[in-house]
């Protein structure tokens, strides 16, 4: 599949940017395909579904904005050496997921920035570096008022002689009060491959609630083991494991024929571990 | 079926295993009692081919084939089927997707066609109602999020399916209530036939008035120092180790 086989069936929507607001078609998914310069601007407090590819090598910039009550729920799928930033920006009592999915030598930013109060931002990512690629994920949260909600959740696997990145920012400004952020990272490093992550916290506020982690690990041998005791070869434990791992953030597409096209390239990307 | 000869087995400079011998024959139930760290799980471990402990004596076949040289998977296909104490969780990988790879398998191993979506389907149900495991657990990833006696419903639903020869249950008991004890262990006596076996490790008697054993031995220290039947394990329930253990000091 795809995503000009979605378009042509009309599953999806191909859009170019700009305003979104109640005379704007959301029943279905709206589509950009390798942008230079994206500019969304999302007025309407219906669900809207935004899913951005990337098949070419380019330099690319995407802005969001998301008005009062808005919701957006953002896909990003990385197919090709790109370098991408991405800003949001969020009003008062918005709510925005993204999903992103580096499946290649990309080199992608998010910048979250929580404008008004009682916004929540949830990010959702994972990068699958193989062969000489280096693949990075950066995401800066910044709660800059009170009474925000962040979760960050961004996943690396590096292969081959690969290097995969994840370089993760919290800051919450001084008057940002009741601030609940939460930022944890996890890594698999398999052969000779490198997995460089640094998880920062800023905080300036006092009444805050940040937790993050990250860990690097290699493949879990006792879930090899456990998979091999039940006669599954080596070299399937090791492939469902990483399929299991990466998965575990590919399942929270929330955006439906999006999500069976991304399984696809995870799927095709992952052979090549 | 299995047979191991004076096995000695190590963990770094630690020896934990100093000269099992034990022969399991089809049909039969044996259970392993002993204190905590006389081997007993590592005895299990190595049996299905754990590399974090080295073999450094001693011989073991299973179905007439040397054992010790066979891979961890080469021993799941022949037939032989762990029961882990603590099963594993694996984010991201579903029930049905690990099982299909295991049982085709296992199938393969035996000469059999692989089984068809349905067919797989129809084995799934009909084996976790042995178990009264919830179906909806099948759909979900390995282990993840199941509760205690639901991982080891999951492990007795997984032996169901793989219709192992010989199984070997590490305190598949522990952690489980009375009604899920009565489950599992009904589950396991379900599967029990004429040409396989169970080798059941537990610290409790209770188990075995539902699983009764044909043989009961006595680890202790890496060495099995009594065998019996299944009267010795009532006797240990009522007057613990420590007569036995003085018996095999002097």
């Amino acid at each position: 599949m795809t995503i000009f086989e979605l378009l042509e069936q009309g599953a999806v929507l191909p859009f170019a940017g700009g305003v979104i607001d109640s005379s704007t078609d959301v029943s279905r998914p709206l589509v950009v395909v390798n942008p230079t310069r994206l500019s969304v601007d999302v007025r309407t407090s219906e669900p809207v579904h935004l899913a951005v590819l990337y098949t070419e090598s380019r330099t690319s910039s995407v802005e969001i904005t998301l008005a009062e009550q808005a919701h957006v729920s953002l896909v990003e799928i990385y197919l090709a050496k790109t370098l991408s930033a991405v800003e949001i920006r969020q009003q008062r009592a918005s709510e925005c997921h993204i999903l992103s999915a580096v499946l290649c030598g990309a080199n992608t930013s998010y910048k979250i920035g929580l404008l008004g109060d009682h916004c929540a931002s949830e990010l959702d990512a994972v990068a699958v570096a193989t062969g000489d690629e280096h693949a990075t994920v950066a995401v800066e949260t910044r709660h800059e008022v009170a009474d925000c909600r962040s979760r960050s959740w961004v996943k690396c696997v590096a292969s081959g002689r690969s290097t995969g990145e994840f370089r993760g920012l919290v800051y919450v400004a001084p008057d940002a009060q009741r601030t609940d952020a939460e930022q944890q990272n996890r890594n698999i490093e398999l052969d000779g491959a490198r997995i460089v992550a640094t998880p920062q916290l800023e905080i300036y506020a006092d009444d805050v609630r940040c937790s993050h982690g990250s860990t690097v690990g290699y493949a879990d041998a006792e879930a090899i083991f456990y998979m091999r005791q039940r006669g599954l070869s080596e070299a399937d434990a090791r492939r469902l494991q990483i399929e299991g791992f990466v998965r575990d953030v590919v399942g929270r597409c929330r955006t439906a024929p999006i999500c069976a096209l991304l399984d696809e390239r995870v799927v095709e990307k992952l052979s090549e571990i | 079926m299995l047979v191991v000869k004076d096995l000695h087995a190590s963990v770094g400079d630690k020896e934990i295993l100093r000269g099992i011998s034990l022969e399991v024959k089809a049909g039969e139930v044996h259970a392993i009692m002993g204190p905590n760290g006389s081997g007993k799980s590592t005895l299990a471990s190595v049996l299905a081919g754990s590399d974090k402990f080295t073999v450094t004596s001693g011989e073991a076949t299973f179905m007439g084939e040397d054992l010790l040289s066979l891979s961890i998977e080469e021993r799941a296909r022949k037939g032989m089927f762990l029961g882990f104490q603590y099963p594993v969780e694996i984010p991201g990988v579903s029930m049905a997707n690990f099982m299909k790879i295991a049982v085709n398998e296992r199938r393969k191993y035996r000469g059999e066609e692989p089984l068809t979506a349905a067919e797989f389907l129809r084995l799934m149900r009909e084996k976790s109602a042995v178990v009264e495991l919830d179906s909806k657990l099948t759909s979900r990833a390995v282990n993840e999020g199941f509760s205690g006696g639901e991982k080891k419903k999951n492990e007795i639903f997984q032996m169901a399916m793989l219709d192992p020869t010989l199984a070997i249950l590490d305190e598949t008991d522990s952690g489980l209530d009375i009604d899920a004890l009565r489950i599992v262990a009904t589950g396991v006596t379900r599967l029990h036939r004429e040409d396989n076996a169970t080798v059941v490790i537990t610290h409790y008697q209770r188990l075995l008035d539902y699983i009764v054993p044909d043989f009961v031995h006595v680890l202790y220290k890496g060495r099995i120092i009594y065998s019996g039947d299944k009267s010795l394990a009532l006797r240990l329930e009522k007057e613990g180790y420590d007569w036995l253990i003085n018996d095999y000091k002097e």
